[in-house]
């Protein structure tokens, strides 16, 4: 008897290690983030048919990839890495995540350090410590871009059935800075409904009404910061494609500004 | 009692302030030394410091003395007796303590303008006089904000919010009032608050560091300068309704001093310039001494605020938020007993600092802190959201919601038969629109005292969230939060340790009491 129980776990774990992606390979899901605590910052994770995949760690707001939220699911879409395992968990880079906005008490897993796992960023104290600002200008960063010519096609991504966050005022500061480089005569400004193919096959569609949302809440904020050009606002909410390749792009508000 | 101090020989500004010669005690029977009533006609010296429970506030007033008498923030301009000065007092740096509060209802039998009825009551049909008409402002320091329902925009426009609003709770009788409350005549939602400190406000105010069009935290519109155009940080009141100094002395000149015709822009520019020229910090601890002495900590007294740098972040790569250089760490053990418990007293300080920047807890479910692109939770300290060097305040655009007013957080008095005490606060139910998303940590169906932002912005995720304050002059100016529910500097820290789980031993809240003490 025991010795099935044995073969049925060999069973289990060699299907699981075969199950696992290779290197390469899209992945998307919706599920619960992990915490997983570390000696220095906490490190995301987040599990999927029998695996945990490393998302990112906590750093700092300018970070590339932002940490989720427990109490929500999270979108994620990413590649396998054949990067080493960080934090006990399969690497996704590049990845997207977006919090998704319902909450959902049964995302609460925090996880206490663990010396297994430790990750390979030291951050910044607390105090000075003669380091650079995340969010400071990179004094290698190259130079500004010269003055736009032409129509300008601008793109700015929203999380899941999310409208204008913290993520966009640099976004809308370009904006406003195209325009009034051109100057820009006539803006149009779409919003779009986002739709997602997840890996099991899943259609994800974020809500009715989030284009128009979007649309009229760029548009208005815009205005609302000097936007001297008339905006003609439309919206795209239909079925939106979705392949699972990129699939947050379609989350998205578009403007074309027209000198 | 007048009780003279030594400091001027230690305090290179008191050669060009020798009234600084006197420190009143705080007592009724010297109210005419400490309180500075409307229409005093007297002198704000260069330099001045007032007894405290924990030692003495120093105010340095840099632009030099000011004569009160016709003076715009001293002289009651409106008709119901108040002047600036009346809920901005120095002795309380620039604030107004409830113990304050207290003494004057005793010397004046409850007839001072600071208990004026349109806010100084709970509601202004209340029989004035009455103590219980008085509760909030006695026991909390609290002077009612009656604001707009549905809220309007700078420019008056009525804004459509994304929530319901309903009365649960109304020990006042102020929002289910037939005038004042919600669904009254006047259509005001009544939220009751302290006062803000109007000294370090150059900080306060300072535009740079992070201001630009578009908030950073939310990325809507951020409020502009009616005069300029241009963007401004949002970190001065608790709701940020108001722009700038100019339009906050305005609206309160309105509100709280009843005027009848709005202040001129002389009288305005007068106020403002005061304002910008007053610094407030603690300058005696009586457990760690003189704060300001020569080779002492940097960061601390009035002369501090007023050499400091603003609109600098100060938890980052350059600096400390209140730098103290370490300078009380590990002190000799001291030559006599006065000596060894002021050293001991002083590296409790040191030790409240290092809590305060380096003790990391988890920081959870907080609106406009955690949904800024760092996580839920984030492992930081105290110093990741009060941030801004010297003040203790986020940098910019401040309003968080910490559980201060919204439910579960929230302190009330236990619902309960045998309570002796009842809720004293309204509780409100916010109801979120189904079409939107919901506040991300308190869903759509939300309990709280004081909507906060909410009620100026329309959002659902600002139910609650209150603009931080500054850290100094803490020892004159108790209590603590925009609702006055920490009566003192150990409660605040208990509320911290009980909404963040942060697990701070018993020495840890001791020497985070002393640090806030000494700001």
């Amino acid at each position: 008897m025991r010795g099935a129980h044995l073969v049925t776990a060999f069973a289990v774990l060699a299907s699981a290690a075969a199950a696992a992606p290779p290197p390469g390979e899209r992945i998307s899901f919706v599920s619960c983030p992990i915490v997983r605590d570390t000696r220095s910052v906490p490190c995301w994770l987040a599990e999927y048919e029998g695996e945990t995949y490393y998302l990112t760690i906590q750093s700092d707001v300018s970070a590339e990839v932002q940490p989720p939220m427990l109490g929500h699911r999270v979108l994620v879409e990413g590649v396998v890495s054949d990067a080493p395992p960080i934090c006990g968990g399969i690497v996704l880079r590049p990845v997207r995540l977006s919090v998704m906005p319902e909450l959902d008490a049964n995302c609460n897993t925090l996880l206490p350090a663990d010396e297994r796992y430790t990750i390979d960023f030291a951050p910044r104290p607390p105090g000075p410590s003669g380091g650079r600002l995340a969010f400071a200008r990179d004094p290698n960063a190259p130079p500004a871009r010269p003055a736009p010519e032409g129509p300008q096609t601008l793109d700015i991504y929203f999380d899941f059935d999310k409208g204008v966050s913290f993520r966009h005022p640099g976004e809308l500061m370009s904006i406003l800075r195209i325009a009034r480089e051109l100057p820009a005569r006539r803006v149009r400004i779409t919003g779009v409904r986002g739709a997602h193919r997840l890996s099991d096959g899943t259609l994800l569609r974020e809500s009715d009404g989030v284009a128009r949302r979007r649309a009229e809440e760029v548009a208005s904020l815009l205005r609302g910061a000097g936007l001297e050009a008339d905006a003609e606002i439309d919206w795209i909410d239909g079925e939106a494609e979705a392949d699972g390749i990129d699939d947050w792009r379609s989350r998205r508000v578009t403007v074309v500004l027209t000198p | 009692m007048i009780r003279p101090i030594e400091l001027c020989l230690l305090l290179s500004a008191c050669a060009a302030a020798p009234v600084l010669a006197q420190t009143p005690s705080r007592t009724v029977d010297t109210l005419t030394e400490w309180w500075l009533a409307p229409g005093d006609g007297r002198v704000l010296p260069a330099y001045v410091e007032y007894e405290n429970d924990l030692g003495r506030l120093g105010i340095v007033n840099a632009g030099g003395p000011v004569e009160t008498a016709g003076h715009p923030f001293f002289e009651p301009l409106g008709t119901n007796g108040r002047a600036c000065v009346s809920c901005h007092q120095p002795a309380d740096g620039m604030s107004l303590s409830v113990a304050t509060i207290r003494r004057i209802w005793e010397a004046t039998n409850g007839t001072d303008p600071i208990f004026a009825p349109v806010d100084g009551m709970n509601c202004p049909n209340l029989s004035r006089g009455d103590p219980a008409s008085h509760s909030l402002l006695l026991e909390r320091g609290l002077f009612r904000i009656a604001l707009p329902w549905p809220p309007v925009d700078a420019d008056g426009r009525r804004i459509t919010p994304e929530f319901t609003l309903e009365v649960v709770r109304d020990p006042t009788g102020c929002n289910t009032h037939p005038v004042y409350g919600v669904n009254g005549e006047r259509r005001e939602v009544s939220v009751y608050r302290r006062p803000r400190p109007a000294a370090n406000l150059r900080y306060v105010v300072s535009s740079r560091f992070g201001v630009t069009p578009f908030i950073g935290k939310t990325g809507m519109l951020a409020a502009v300068d009616p005069e300029t155009g241009r963007p401004v940080n949002m970190n001065m009141m608790a709701d940020a309704r108001e722009p700038t100094l100019a339009t906050q002395a305005q609206s309160a000149a309105r509100t709280h001093m009843e005027v009848e015709k709005p202040l001129s822009p002389e009288q305005l520019e007068k106020i403002r310039e005061l304002e910008l020229q007053l610094y407030a910090a603690q300058a005696f601890s009586n457990g760690a001494g003189r704060l300001d002495e020569p080779g002492g900590p940097s960061g601390l007294g009035p002369r501090a605020m007023e050499r400091g740098e603003d609109g600098v972040l100060g938890n980052n790569t350059t600096r400390f938020v209140i730098p103290m250089e370490n300078k009380w760490a590990d002190l000799p053990e001291g030559r006599d007993a006065e000596e060894r418990e002021r050293n001991a007293f002083r590296e409790s300080v040191q030790r409240g600092h290092d809590v305060f920047f380096f003790r990391t807890f988890w920081i959870r479910d907080a609106m406009h802190i955690n949904t800024v692109g760092l996580g839920n939770p984030i492992k930081r300290t105290c110093a990741t959201c009060h941030g801004m060097h010297m003040t203790g305040m986020d940098t910019a655009n401040g309003w968080m919601d910490v559980g201060t007013t919204n439910h579960p957080w929230a302190l009330e008095p236990p619902e309960s038969p045998w309570a002796d005490k009842l809720p004293e606060l309204p509780l409100f139910k916010i109801t979120c629109r189904e079409d939107l998303p919901p506040h991300p940590f308190l869903g759509r169906v939300i309990y709280t005292q004081d909507p906060g932002r909410a009620l100026i912005s329309g959002k659902c995720e600002d139910v609650g969230a209150i603009v931080m304050q500054q850290f100094r002059g803490l020892a004159a100016r108790a209590p603590y939060f925009s609702n006055g529910s920490a009566a003192n500097l150990r409660e605040l820290v208990d509320f911290y340790d009980r909404r963040f789980n942060i697990r701070l031993t018993e020495q840890e809240r001791i020497d985070l009491v002393n640090f806030l003490s000494v700001l």
